[in-house]
């Protein structure tokens, strides 16, 4: 498939590509591992007049380490990097594993984090060639105004399968946002939205500049399970943290990925285990309580029956994961 | 759509050439180099045919890659592995063991566990498995492919062995 026409401009700074994505009509596209964005283009589902590249920027490449263990990540840092550095897998090993479980190694090597954040929702009716989706009238994704995947549907089902977005949520990341008229720093909680059509609320112009991960003492855990190891999107995901002992728990997070149209929060289950501890019995009531925190769980790529079970084995494998984990040492060091 | 100049170094040939900006660096290096070992399949990233090595150690896919972002830059493809007339210890075992049917993939799986032995020489199970993910076969079905990396592994172990040993002998 050949890509469609467009004009290549390789910014000589952040502020520079920030200025040319801020070009009034919306036609500009950054590009940076490309990974995902030319595929996109190949397929017709972007059609960009400017593509912007951003994957050289030094501004999104730095990468720096508190004393604390917290880090401060360029967006434009490849998960290859990310997942093979030191501090990232000793001190923040669920988000390692989530960046080593993206794609497959040749995918990683040029693929970055922002990129990853700020991956669209897909769909089966969607991530096709135009060919494909040109058999049947658009859907809500391409401007349509029908859902294949539930016909009845007013909204787009698409799913987020960012597998980075579940381990930074869990771990407490925020975000620094910049665009031509000035920057602000966001929760990564407040970035998603559970809407298929509009999955993040990053503004027009706009890119994420870097992402900062607190140092934290919890014990955590990711989990993917995909139709194969190697290169597969999931069928579901988990990230769980866990701050204070099997007895006595302080705070969980649970996100679980691919699931809905965005990296979904359990918020049910880890009250359970919060106000439970770390037992069997809490464990087994949080895996059957995640089911009401999910919202509308569709048959895209899996049937939702099947989607439910997932979620309910990977609360269990991850709690349980995390339960015989030892307790991080006192000192941060 | 203005085509643009890019300087390009592969296995160490460098070209001025004339790109448009939707050219993939699988279509320049095929057409525009005539280097036909490194083969375009999906296009879409999931099969690992046009894989090229950018820096050592690094596997690139040359389908998801715009050459026009290639300007500058350097990379090597399978032609460059051969070495005046002789196989690289990687091709011989793909050879000796069978890990070759019909040979799509192999230029892909070469370039691939290259990237790897050039980054890690004593790459062990998990590595090889975790390099060769992302190219396919659709032939040999993976076995022998990955016998055939880990048998490089210890010939080049053996020869380094044998090097370090006159090395040392002569010093
Ligand atoms: C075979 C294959 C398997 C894959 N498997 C997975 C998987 O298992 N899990 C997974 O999560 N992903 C997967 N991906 C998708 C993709 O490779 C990754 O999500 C990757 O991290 C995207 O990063 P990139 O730099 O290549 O993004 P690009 O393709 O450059 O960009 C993707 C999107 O993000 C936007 N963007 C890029 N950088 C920024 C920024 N700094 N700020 C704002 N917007 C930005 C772009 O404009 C574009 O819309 C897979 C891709 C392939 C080809
Ligand atoms: S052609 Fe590049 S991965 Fe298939
Ligand atoms: S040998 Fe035929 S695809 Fe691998």
């Amino acid at each position: 498939m050949q890509l469609p026409p467009f004009e290549y401009i390789r910014p000589t700074s952040l502020g520079h590509a920030l200025e040319l994505l801020a070009a009034p009509g919306g036609r500009a596209a950054a590009l940076a591992g490309g990974t995902d964005l030319v595929i996109a283009m190949r397929q017709r589902l972007s059609t960009p007049a400017v593509v912007v590249g951003i994957g050289a920027l030094p501004e999104l490449k730095s990468f720096e380490v508190a004393e604390d263990g917290g880090l401060r990540i360029g967006a434009g840092c490849t998960l290859t990097f990310l997942a093979e550095h030191p501090v990232v897998r000793e001190r923040h090993p669920s988000l390692a594993a989530a960046i080593r479980s993206v794609g497959s190694r040749h995918v990683r090597n040029t693929a970055t984090l922002g990129g990853n954040l700020n991956l669209p929702t897909r769909c089966w009716y969607t991530n096709q060639s135009e060919d494909w989706r040109r058999a049947r009238p658009p859907c809500f994704k391409t401007n349509g105004d029908i859902c294949y995947v539930i016909r009845s549907a007013k909204e787009c089902f698409a799913l987020n399968s960012a597998d980075s977005a579940t381990a930074l949520l869990t771990l407490g990341a925020r975000l620094t946002i910049a665009s031509a008229s000035g920057s602000r720093e966001l929760p990564l909680a407040e970035f998603y939205r559970n809407d298929g059509l509009a999955p993040t609320t990053l503004g027009p112009g706009e890119l994420v500049t870097a992402v900062h991960v607190p140092a934290h003492r919890d014990r955590t855990a990711f989990i993917k399970i995909a139709p194969r190891t190697g290169l597969d999107y999931g069928l579901a995901t988990i990230a769980a943290a866990v701050t204070g002992s099997n007895r006595k728990v302080t705070s969980v997070r649970l996100v679980v990925g691919s699931i809905v149209s965005w990296p979904a929060p359990l918020p049910g289950p880890a009250r359970i285990i919060e106000e439970g501890g770390l037992t069997g019995e809490a464990i087994e009531a949080a895996a059957e309580a995640a089911r009401g925190d999910l919202g509308e769980v569709t048959n895209l790529y899996s049937s939702s029956g099947y989607k439910r079970r997932l979620v309910r084995a990977l609360v269990r494998r991850a709690l349980e994961d995390i339960r015989r984990q030892k307790l991080p040492a006192r000192e941060a060091a | 759509m203005k085509k643009q100049f890019i300087r390009l170094t592969v296995n160490g040939d460098t070209r001025e050439i004339a790109v448009a900006p939707n050219q993939a660096l699988v279509e320049v290096i095929r057409d525009q180099f005539g280097l036909t070992g490194t083969k375009r399949g999906c296009t879409s990233g999931s099969c690992g045919v046009c894989t090229v090595n950018g820096a050592p150690g690094e596997a690139v896919l040359s389908c998801l890659e715009l050459a026009i972002e290639w300007d500058g830059r350097s990379l090597t493809t399978i032609e460059s592995v051969e070495q005046n007339g002789q196989l690289s210890p990687l091709q011989q075992a793909f050879w000796e063991l069978g890990a070759v049917q019909c040979g799509f993939c192999t230029p892909g799986l070469i370039m691939s566990a290259k990237a790897l032995l050039d980054a890690n020489p004593a790459a062990d199970a998990e590595a090889i498995n975790e390099a060769l993910a992302g190219a396919i076969c659709r032939c040999t079905g993976h076995i022998k492919v990955k016998e055939a990396v880990a048998r490089a592994v210890e010939v080049m172990a053996a020869a380094n062995a044998v090097k370090e040993g006159s090395d040392g002998a002569q010093g």
